[in-house]
């Protein structure tokens, strides 16, 4: 995978946990590069020579201060593809700012949102 | 230091030029006192009003401009978004806190707006938004 801007990527217990780098997910073409490296997560998990990995992802949010509606809106777009790939998502780790926006937004009803990563990567082996 | 900061200028429509602005405005919170929470608040809004205006209204239009004015002090934030479109009707943007709209991306800037400031206003044909905050006082 080539060098990403915006998120670093691990594998724990077969889940694809995306750590995104940046304290603020602001500028449009700091969006957009965000939205087109989880998508790139997304296409390289369902498919390709390469060994396959998990359909399963977590967002961890941990460096976050800031999240732009527009940088929502892609993490919606890749959880359609994860769900149509047959996985799931999960978000981690937000400061409480961040999750009140998706709670005032509905969207903790879409994403299952954990304290912890640990927490994160333990409901997927309990689903 | 002044006991009000103003901003008013004419900008460019280019999205990467939101940035700056809302460093300035997130500077002058700081200086005025206003807490963490109140900034996110202002600072949400004021990036959501000013991308809207540059994206939906003047579509990125070489040769529009988006007339931004601000004022802030230790009490209040007021600002003024003007863009060059035709405008639209706030009250038709549909719902995004509705189940069947969860997933769509349209319509959660305008939500994001009205939740994060205290008054929202637009004026007769929706190209101009008029917000404002008071400080949280806790």
């Amino acid at each position: 995978m080539p060098d990403l801007q915006c998120i670093e990527i691990d594998s724990i217990d077969d889940v694809s946990v995306v750590k995104l780098k940046d304290a603020k997910v602001m500028a449009p073409a700091q969006v957009e590069t965000l939205g087109d490296e989880l998508l790139s997560l997304v296409e390289s998990n369902s498919g390709g020579d390469g060994p396959q990995a998990s359909a399963n992802v977590l967002i961890n949010f941990e460096n976050v201060r800031f999240f732009s509606s527009g940088a929502i809106n892609k993490l919606i777009v890749l959880e359609k593809r994860v769900r149509a790939n047959g996985g799931q998502i999960r978000l981690s780790n937000m400061q409480p700012e961040v999750r009140d926006l998706f709670s005032y937004t509905n969207l903790d009803q879409m994403f299952d949102i954990l304290s912890t990563q640990a927490e994160a990567i333990e409901s997927f082996e309990n689903n | 230091m002044p006991s009000k900061w103003k901003y008013d200028q004419q900008i460019a429509s280019d999205p990467d030029l939101c940035a700056p602005i809302i460093a300035q405005l997130l500077d002058q919170l700081a200086i005025f006192g206003w807490s963490t929470k109140d900034s996110f608040a202002i600072h949400m809004a004021m990036e959501e009003v000013i991308l809207n205006a540059i994206r939906h209204g003047n579509e990125c239009r070489k040769g529009t401009f988006v007339h931004v004015t601000m004022e802030l002090d230790d009490l209040q934030f007021s600002s003024t978004v003007s863009d060059e479109g035709t405008g639209f009707d706030p009250a038709e943007v549909p719902d995004p806190t509705d189940n069947a709209n969860l997933d769509k991306c349209s319509g959660r800037g305008v939500m994001l707006i009205k939740h994060f400031v205290d008054e929202v206003t637009y004026n007769a044909c929706g190209n101009s938004v008029t917000l404002s905050k008071t400080k949280q006082t806790s």
